[in-house]
């Protein structure tokens, strides 16, 4: 097997790095010179590649605008080969490219542009499961409560971003005025999910994404209300506690409680 | 039989046409689905194909098996192909004679493998894995090339033939695909068909290309031209009814444009299947049968 593998990595060398060991093994024709053959696959990989970031950035594209965009998926290209077997998850390290890219340095709210449409595509086709109902969650014993842990719908996401990336996707996404770029210094919540096939996302208070975040790594309903107490106090968080988790209920973001 | 009968005339299924394809019951009698597409945990893709498979066959395309690679199968990805597959019931499962990729990367091209007696020994072991770890026969297609490897021994269709004869495995035929390589490396895509193991076609592919002069760019991005339609023609009459769709990637019209393109398919393969004794299917012919016992 050694010479196929080694046709394979000299080709693969030559598309991703552009490395010449594959000329010697490729015949060309008068018309069609082995340059240009080869060459149609090194076009296709890059461009194949920069229109898959497109589809997976729809927001971005349009955003950048088709040259500026095009630059950004060259240069990520260029720096990341695929290790997906599906091209949907080309695309996972954009955010961090930009955050790390001087070339984007100007530019911050886009790397937290790309990891905000990156969450959206998560959520978008997330497992399916079906959410808790109050009635399932009104046979909980009362002697229960304190232990109880919450299950997550699998399209939740979280994230804290400092621009107001979300408001500009949407902006973007549907096609209205895009608000102007501002930043926050102390980073806002936000909760991306989907009920059903419709994905939502919202901004969450300081005390409701703490607790939150405390429910997702697994504290018991008893650890989130001693959270609440030191957030809030101890008249205020009984109520608040009950609030929270209906609205969780309905939003369709818990799927069980055990 | 090797193969299953026909299922007539399909598309590729697309996004652009779901709710077209809803709303409109369109006359397409199954639908072909891009594999990776629907290796997702859930949401709308998953969804909507359960909606498509109550009310058409389907049968699943992928592009990332890599059969021809040197890097070993990529078990994760069949684990997850194998699970859809129970999901959908397709009537069948189709991937490319060609490898992706080495080394835990992907290039997303379907790249042509040289055609030795190495490769084709080290693909006819990975399909019989692969039917082993999928519990059936698979469909393998013959992709589009610009490079011709000074390595190769023996022919494409030698090769092909070879490949689907010894793993025994069933065969997709791109019509396009072999008009396309047959203009880029000057080899008479008639010959190609005539060598094909008719008894192992189980689907044809119809799309366009791009004409760049002295070589033709595989874009599946505008309608069949003539001699792709011709050469189908040469395909049905060597193979008999074959369940045969349009393939369109890029560039997706309309669907009913589609649809319009697929009873051209239909109206053609009516024709030359109905035709008099003397187009009975090449096969017929070569083995050597009365003219009249292959007219239906």
């Amino acid at each position: 097997m050694n010479e196929l593998a080694e046709l394979q990595g000299a080709f693969q060398d030559y598309l991703i790095s552009g490395g010449g060991a594959i000329h010697r093994r490729v015949l060309g024709t008068a018309q069609v010179p082995a340059e240009i053959r080869l060459g149609i696959y090194a076009g296709a990989y890059a461009s194949r590649l920069a229109e898959a970031l497109g589809a997976n950035f729809p927001a971005m594209l349009r955003l950048m605008g088709e040259e500026d965009f095009n630059a950004l998926a060259r240069a990520y290209v260029a720096a990341h080969a695929s290790t997906f077997f599906s091209i949907r998850h080309y695309g996972d390290r954009l955010a961090a490219f930009l955050a790390s890219d001087p070339a984007y340095g100007e530019a911050p709210v886009l790397a937290e542009l790309a990891r905000w449409e990156w969450c959206v595509g998560l959520t978008f086709d997330a497992a399916d499961a079906t959410p808790l109902t109050h009635e399932v969650l009104a046979q909980v014993h009362p002697q229960q409560w304190a232990q109880l842990r919450l299950r997550w719908h699998p399209s939740v996401q979280r994230l804290d971003l400092h621009w107001n990336a979300p408001q500009i996707w949407q902006a973007v996404t549907e096609e209205s005025e895009v608000p102007p770029v501002a930043f926050s210094q102390q980073a806002q919540p936000w909760l991306l999910w989907r009920q059903g096939l419709t994905t939502y996302f919202r901004s969450l208070p300081g005390t409701e994404a703490a607790v939150l975040d405390a429910g997702r790594q697994g504290g018991s309903f008893g650890e989130l209300c001693t959270l609440l107490c030191a957030e809030v106090g101890d008249a205020a968080a009984p109520l608040q506690a009950a609030t929270l988790l209906r609205s969780w209920v309905a939003a369709g973001l818990i799927t069980d409680a055990d | 039989m090797l193969t299953r009968p026909s299922l007539g005339f399909g598309l590729g299924l697309r996004v652009d046409h779901y709710e077209a394809i809803l709303a409109e019951r369109p006359r397409v009698d199954w639908f072909e689905v891009l594999t990776e597409n629907y290796l997702v945990p859930g949401g709308k893709p998953l969804n909507y194909l359960t909606r498509f498979r109550e009310r058409y066959p389907l049968v699943m395309h992928g592009v990332s098996m890599s059969i021809g690679s040197t890097a070993p199968l990529d078990l994760e990805y069949l684990r997850q192909v194998k699970s859809l597959a129970a999901r959908i019931e397709p009537a069948w499962i189709s991937d490319h004679l060609c490898w992706t990729g080495v080394a835990g990367r992907n290039l997303h091209d379907l790249l042509p493998l040289p055609y030795t007696e190495e490769a084709l020994a080290h693909v006819v072991a990975r399909v019989g894995q692969v039917q082993e770890l999928l519990g059936r026969r698979i469909l393998l297609e013959n992709v589009s090339s610009y490079v011709a490897y000074s390595a190769s021994q023996l022919t494409e269709w030698e090769f092909l033939r070879e490949v689907v004869v010894r793993a025994d495995c069933l065969l997709l035929l791109d019509v396009n695909n072999i008009y396309v390589s047959s203009v880029n490396h000057g080899f008479d895509a008639r010959t190609y068909l005539q060598h094909l193991p008719a008894e192992r076609v189980q689907q044809i592919h119809l799309a366009g290309h791009e004409d760049h002069g002295s070589y033709l760019i595989d874009t599946h991005d505008h309608p069949v031209p003539d001699p792709v339609w011709q050469l189908y023609e040469a395909a049905l009459r060597h193979c008999g009814p074959v369940a045969t769709m349009i393939e369109r990637d890029d560039n997706i019209p309309p669907l009913e444009e589609l649809v319009g393109e697929l009873d051209q398919a239909r109206q053609l393969s009516a024709r030359v299947l109905n035709a008099p004794p003397a187009t009975m299917p090449l096969a017929a012919q070569r083995a050597g049968m009365p003219a009249g016992a292959a007219a239906p």
